[in-house]
């Protein structure tokens, strides 16, 4: 059975939020239903086969063609199945997504991951600020599942995160780990000031040293038994850090100004 | 435009009419005398068998200002769950326990209730509640401002100035912050709280200026009585939710000496402490002493169960239950020299059994107290529930069957400590027209309003008669404001923008060379941009100010 897929008809002007578009949402729709859900499109709701080509049949692999940043919310709570998109995406890329996996050939705008809670998301591409951040005025950013970044994170990666794994192969901005709650963040680039500001506990991995500011302290450099566990559980996934087996470092802690628990740790 | 509302069944309490059958005539947004029979009618609306009431006044409700707007920002979880979204006629909003502004107006008028008012505007920050009452549609509006903790009167207190000056300042905020009423909000005790001082009996002094929460009371009682303003200070008192309340509640009676007091959201204060658990309902007593004392009035500040938010001035017990918060987070605030304030999210559970029994207090003070004219119906919104519950509570006082099931369902030890099942009145749609009409009209000073007489302004509510009051009071069939068709079958038809009710005592213009020197010396603001004037609150056609007449001057009573 082919790919349910989406392919994007015009360049939008407005927001499209394309949130009813999930495996478990469309599982036991036939295409005539499928074409009429309604989307919010600034704000108006209209018909999805307005904005796609609707083609294919397997609504358990989704696929969104010649996507753009206009569109948000792909993923959107995502309970079962697998979307690809092809192009870029907006916000809230794989929001609150809970199961299955979500893969972007392209690059993401803000707030990718937000509170997601379980699942893979997989970027072949750049994102934008705010990666598993907690949805705005909420106090808990990601929950759990993996999210892969082969670019570039913007500003605040990993804010408020409170569980699960960001894996980072390029350079992250500034603020990356901020009130980070719990989980772990690695990033095999630079990263930018601030990181780990205003941090709990959690860990940030990382293989240079950072310009650190003056509430996050110098540990000494150690052998960790237990990151040998975590690069083995690390093995098979599509990513350089599965490649990684180092277990000494040069430990960090901080945020000292809010806590202290949380830990950057620097490969050697 | 000559309307006619021919043939409802009346319930005017005002003018003692009790389910008459009468045709009520508008003309120009006013209630008009019949009209000679050569006068062309220009629309009759046919109410046989609907009741017909005046429209309904919440007296005591946190609908603008400062804390309400800290408690939308902290609970996005709150808007997020609950949105409305906007129709040709209305704006989108959301929120269930602390609304936007606008969905507030809406849901309000839907509900038949043409007025409201915020009573907890402090003074420093009246421009900011003021536009915000500014952004809620058709209903009337005004707040209450909250002095008693503010530095310049408890200056005055210490220094033992004079009782006219104390009225002269109490009328300038007045004036300043354009209020209808003076609210103290555990009195002294928000100021206490900054000099570390985190409980306050009536008769406790505050550290600093080493005055009681009684001489505060003694002070405003008389000063709002003096000026003539027709609401009676509106006390918020000491050791709110505090097991044992119930003798500071008493004891805070007698403080006025006689002057007449307004006790807010009195549940709250109406706690024993018998029992096993320390916790018992002290409302049999509260009852039987505001159904002796006559210069006494309350609302209840009833509690329901969901989630909801509670926001207070009361920056002193909101510390204390800031760990009993849900979600655990809280807001606690110091406001410049004047006041202060606290935001705490809670979940009133029925199997939780302080909950359960606060829900049963309440109801107890409802039904054990008599007078109808001095007791209101409220949950002192956002909390003790939001004011969309009020058709619920309606609905518990007017159904004995009703109330005993949902009792029935509560917290097996709460039941054990309440009197509740026991009560066998049922309140009338006559009680109800009182509580939440023309008693609540009377109290806050509103001449023209609650009542259905000639001269009134036409606030008019319409009711298709169900025996399941809830169902009845959610949804009206009409809502009149000011004459104009603003709500059908329960949904906004028309929107209009109602008045902010104020009332300008007469004053001493000297005071304000004190308030100024003290303007220049300790606080953010110039003395004059302090004051909030008529027309700002009239600018872009959101109403206008309606100043409701005052009793003049009374020197020296009692
Ligand atoms: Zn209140």
């Amino acid at each position: 059975m082919s790919a349910l897929t989406f392919s994007l008809k015009q360049e939008l002007i407005q927001k499209l939020d394309v949130s009813p578009i999930t495996p478990d949402k469309l599982s036991d729709k036939n295409i005539g239903e499928i074409s009429a859900t309604l989307l919010w499109y600034g704000k108006q709701q209209l018909r999805a086969d307005n904005f796609f080509l609707i083609s294919g049949l397997d609504t358990q692999n989704i696929v969104f063609d010649n996507c753009s940043a206009k569109v948000d919310y792909i993923g959107n709570g995502m309970k079962t199945g697998r979307i690809i998109v092809n192009g870029n995406a907006g916000a809230f890329l794989a929001f609150q997504l809970q199961k299955g996996e979500v893969t972007l050939n392209g690059n993401a705008a803000d707030f990718a991951a937000c509170a997601m809670a379980g699942g893979l998301l997989l970027v072949n591409g750049n994102v934008g600020d705010y990666l598993g951040g907690a949805l705005v005025g909420d106090r808990k950013g990601m929950r759990g599942g993996t999210v892969i970044v082969k670019g570039n994170a913007g500003e605040r990666t990993g804010d408020q995160m409170r569980r699960g794994l960001i894996l980072i192969e390029g350079n992250v901005g500034s603020y990356c780990g901020s009130r980070m709650l719990a989980g772990t963040i690695g990033v095999l680039g630079d990263v930018d000031d601030y990181i780990g500001y205003g941090m709990k506990r959690g860990t940030l991995l990382l293989t240079k040293t950072p310009k650190l500011h003056a509430t996050i302290q110098d540990c000494g450099t150690h052998t960790l038994p237990f990151l040998s566990l975590m690069f083995k559980s690390f093995r098979n996934l599509p990513s350089k850090f599965s490649k990684i087996n180092q277990n000494r470092v040069q430990r960090f802690a901080g945020d000292v100004g809010n806590d202290g628990k949380g830990e950057i740790l620097v490969l050697q | 435009m000559l309307i006619k509302l021919s043939g409802g069944r009346v319930y005017d309490p005002a003018h003692q009419i009790d389910g008459k059958v009468l045709d009520i005539y508008i003309r120009d947004g006013r209630i008009v005398s019949r009209p000679r029979d050569d006068e062309t009618i220009d629309q009759t609306y046919n109410l046989s068998g609907k009741v017909v009431m005046a429209g309904a006044i919440d007296m005591h409700t946190h609908i603008g200002g400062g804390k309400v707007n800290i408690a939308r920002m902290m609970l996005p979880e709150d808007h997020r769950a609950d949105p409305s979204h906007h129709s040709a006629l209305c704006r989108s909003g959301c929120g269930h326990a602390a609304p936007s502004t606008f969905t507030t107006g809406y849901r309000y008028a839907e509900m038949g209730y043409t007025a409201a008012f915020e009573p907890a505007l402090s003074p420093v920050n009246a421009r900011q509640s003021h536009l915000e009452m500014g952004d809620t549609p058709i209903i009337d509006k005004g707040g209450y401002a909250m002095i008693g903790s503010d530095d310049f009167f408890l200056r005055m207190l210490a220094a033992k100035k004079d009782q006219n000056a104390i009225n002269d300042y109490v009328a300038w905020i007045m004036h300043a912050s354009q209020a209808i009423g003076i609210k103290v909000v555990n009195p002294g005790g928000i100021n206490a709280f900054k000099f570390n001082q985190r409980a306050l009996d009536l008769d406790e002094q505050n550290v600093h200026y080493q005055v009681t929460p009684r001489e505060v009371l003694k002070a405003l009682s008389r000063a709002v009585h003096e000026l003539g303003v027709p609401h009676p200070l509106h006390v918020h008192g000491n050791n709110l939710g505090v097991p044992g309340n119930m003798e500071t509640t008493l004891k805070t009676m007698g403080a006025s000496e006689g002057y007449p007091l307004h006790l807010t959201h009195i549940q709250f204060h109406s706690y024993g402490t018998e029992g096993d658990r320390k916790f018992s309902s002290g409302a049999a007593a509260i009852a039987e002493a505001l159904n002796k004392n006559k210069n006494i009035s309350a609302d209840v500040g009833q509690i329901l169960f969901n989630q909801t938010v509670t926001a207070s001035g009361d920056n002193m017990r909101q510390f204390a239950n800031s760990t009993l918060g849900s979600p655990r987070k809280s807001v606690i605030m110091d406001i410049e020299c004047d006041s202060g304030c606290g935001v705490v999210p809670f979940k009133y559970k029925d199997q939780n059994f302080v909950n359960a029994l606060q829900w049963a207090i309440g109801l107890e003070i409802f039904l054990l107290t008599d007078d109808p004219w001095r007791i209101f119906l409220t949950t002192d919104h956002p909390n003790g529930a939001p004011f969309t519950s009020y058709p619920h509570l309606i609905k518990l006082l007017m159904d004995r069957t009703f109330r005993n099931e949902m009792f029935a369902k509560l917290n097996l030890d709460a039941q054990a400590m309440s009197t509740l099942a026991s009560i066998d009145r049922e309140y009338s749609l006559y009680d109800i027209a009182i509580m939440t009409r023309a008693g609540a009209a009377k109290l806050v000073g509103l001449h023209d309003r609650g009542h259905l007489g000639v001269g009134a302004g036409a606030d008019i509510t319409v009711y298709t008669d169900n025996a399941d009051r809830e169902k009845m009071f959610a949804k009206p069939d009409y809502v009149f404001k000011d004459g104009e068709l603003v709500v059908k079958d329960g949904h906004v038809v028309k929107v209009t923008w109602g008045h902010t009710h104020t009332v300008k005592p007469d004053f001493d213009k000297a005071i304000e060379k004190d308030i100024k020197q003290y303007f220049d010396k300790y606080h953010t603001m110039n003395m004059e941009n302090f004051k909030v004037s008529n027309d700002e609150i009239a600018e872009g056609g959101r109403g206008g100010i309606a100043v409701q007449a005052c009793e003049g001057r009374r020197e020296k009573s009692l």
